[in-house]
């Protein structure tokens, strides 16, 4: 009995802990479904122009995917999109408003490039990951006779993004989502380090992928 | 992005999971043994540029000081970095100067007396600034680049002397390698000073003023020959 304590106490730990809460917000001025035609597409970009943190191309990468898995959306990829536009969609370049978007839009070469590639919405992401609190300590010792670590250490991070829709072709916004996803990720060490990890970002990525599709009529041969 | 050519110096990251999980005494016993250090050769790809190409003919002098820049960071309170920048610029301002004038030609000194450039701009690198992952408490990276751009018309006549400055920083946050963090934040650096030449450079007053008086005497003689 002595001998599963340790094991029912893990898990225990294991189904509870690495909770991960993740909370989503919308906004749409309307209720109609966007249209995507077969030849239109989609592009997801990550806003970088604040100093303090960088919108991870991971996570956009991770967005656009299911977009285009889940959502069977044409969404083309941000480097192939930061390098078909360079430098105009450089961190130093990037237009913050849909006024300074359509700036863009009237040079000759930009709009041309938007047509030729067929991208008729925008996705900004913005926002980023960080951890909020770390606690407990993990010491390990090496001896003749082998070694081991022992000890309790945990901390928390919190995701915090939002998406704005662009229409490329009628130079408007669409609709905006904000996820807020928390979790508490453990590494409990007895003898060998066990980690719990919560998968913040990836409950953030699934949250904010699932309403943005929710945005988008459902692509298909009858599509508009 | 291509792969770094670095020499991977993986246990200078577990060295600071070691420190994160406070087995400092082990940490100190196999700094002492081996030291740290990044080496990096900067290697990114450079996209062509989206804007209209000036009705120039331009000369691109890139000497051996800047096809060869080499940058090394040996502060006492951190670990050293050296980074081979050179090849990875002159990619860079080829791809640039290309795509932003009618006529480009690279050259490696600036030739003396008339020719039949109409601009020769010489780069020069004048300062490298990097924040390490230990002074951002993350696998993240960050360049700063200073490049003094001196512009002479044909004749080698000076036109103008432009300081222009870039940054980039680490993008990802799960890389593998330290070489692989500065690789990105130093491409990202690269890329916006591409970013700055193709929008800045008929920005600079003394460009523009250039470009009014190149256009006067043309204007002039079709208006003589009306």
């Amino acid at each position: 009995m002595r001998g599963a304590l340790p094991w029912l106490l893990l898990s225990i730990l294991a189904t509870s802990a690495c909770g991960t809460s993740t909370r989503v917000d919308e906004f749409r001025p309307s209720s109609t479904l966007l249209p995507l035609n077969s030849d239109e597409k989609v592009v997801v970009v990550g806003r970088r122009h604040s100093g303090a943190y960088e919108t991870d191309p991971d996570f956009i990468n991770c967005i656009g995917t299911r977009l285009a898995t889940r959502g069977q959306l044409s969404v083309m990829p941000e480097q192939q999109f930061l390098d078909s536009f360079y430098p105009w969609f450089e961190p130093r370049m990037a237009p913050l408003g849909l006024k300074r978007m359509g700036g863009m839009l009237e040079d000759p070469l930009i709009g041309k490039r938007v047509r030729d590639l067929g991208i008729r919405y925008m996705i900004w992401v913005d926002g980023n990951i960080e951890t909020t609190e770390k606690s407990g300590a993990i010491s390990c010792a090496v001896a003749p006779g082998g070694g081991g670590c022992f000890g309790f250490s945990s901390w928390d991070k919190a995701a915090n993004y939002e998406a704005i829709i662009w229409d490329i072709g009628k130079l408007g916004e669409k609709g905006r989502v904000q996820v807020d996803s928390k979790g508490s990720s453990y590494l409990l060490a007895v003898g060998a380090p066990i980690p719990f990890i919560a998968r913040v970002q990836g409950e953030a990525c699934e949250g904010i992928g699932t309403r943005l599709q929710s945005f988008f009529a459902p692509a298909g041969p009858g599509s508009p | 992005m291509t792969k770094p050519q670095v020499s991977i110096n993986a246990y200078c990251r577990t060295l600071r999971l070691l420190t994160s999980l406070r087995l400092l005494p082990i940490v100190a016993v196999i700094t002492l043994l081996i030291g740290c250090s990044t080496n990096v050769t900067v290697n990114g790809d450079y996209p062509a540029a989206l804007v209209a190409k000036q009705p120039l003919s331009v000369g691109l002098v890139l000497d051996d000081s800047f096809s060869s820049y080499r940058f090394t960071s040996e502060k006492d309170n951190r670990q050293p970095v050296t980074m081979a920048l050179g090849e990875s610029q002159v990619q860079l301002f080829n791809r640039v100067f290309t795509d932003l004038f009618q006529s480009s030609a690279t050259l490696q000194t600036l030739p003396t007396g008339q020719n039949t450039l109409d601009l020769m701009i010489v780069p020069e690198i004048t300062e490298v600034q990097l924040a390490t992952p230990m002074e951002t408490q993350l696998n993240v990276y960050e360049v700063w680049l200073k490049y003094n751009l001196k512009v002479y018309d044909g004749n080698g006549q000076p036109v103008a002397d432009w300081m222009m400055s870039a940054y980039g920083k680490t993008q990802s946050r799960f890389l593998k390698s330290d070489e692989e963090a500065l690789n990105q934040a130093t491409v990202m650096a690269l890329r916006d000073a591409g970013a700055r030449l193709l929008t800045g450079f008929q920005q600079i007053p003394e460009i523009r003023q250039w470009l009014v008086n190149r256009q006067a005497p043309t204007k002039l003689s079709q208006r003589t020959e009306r």
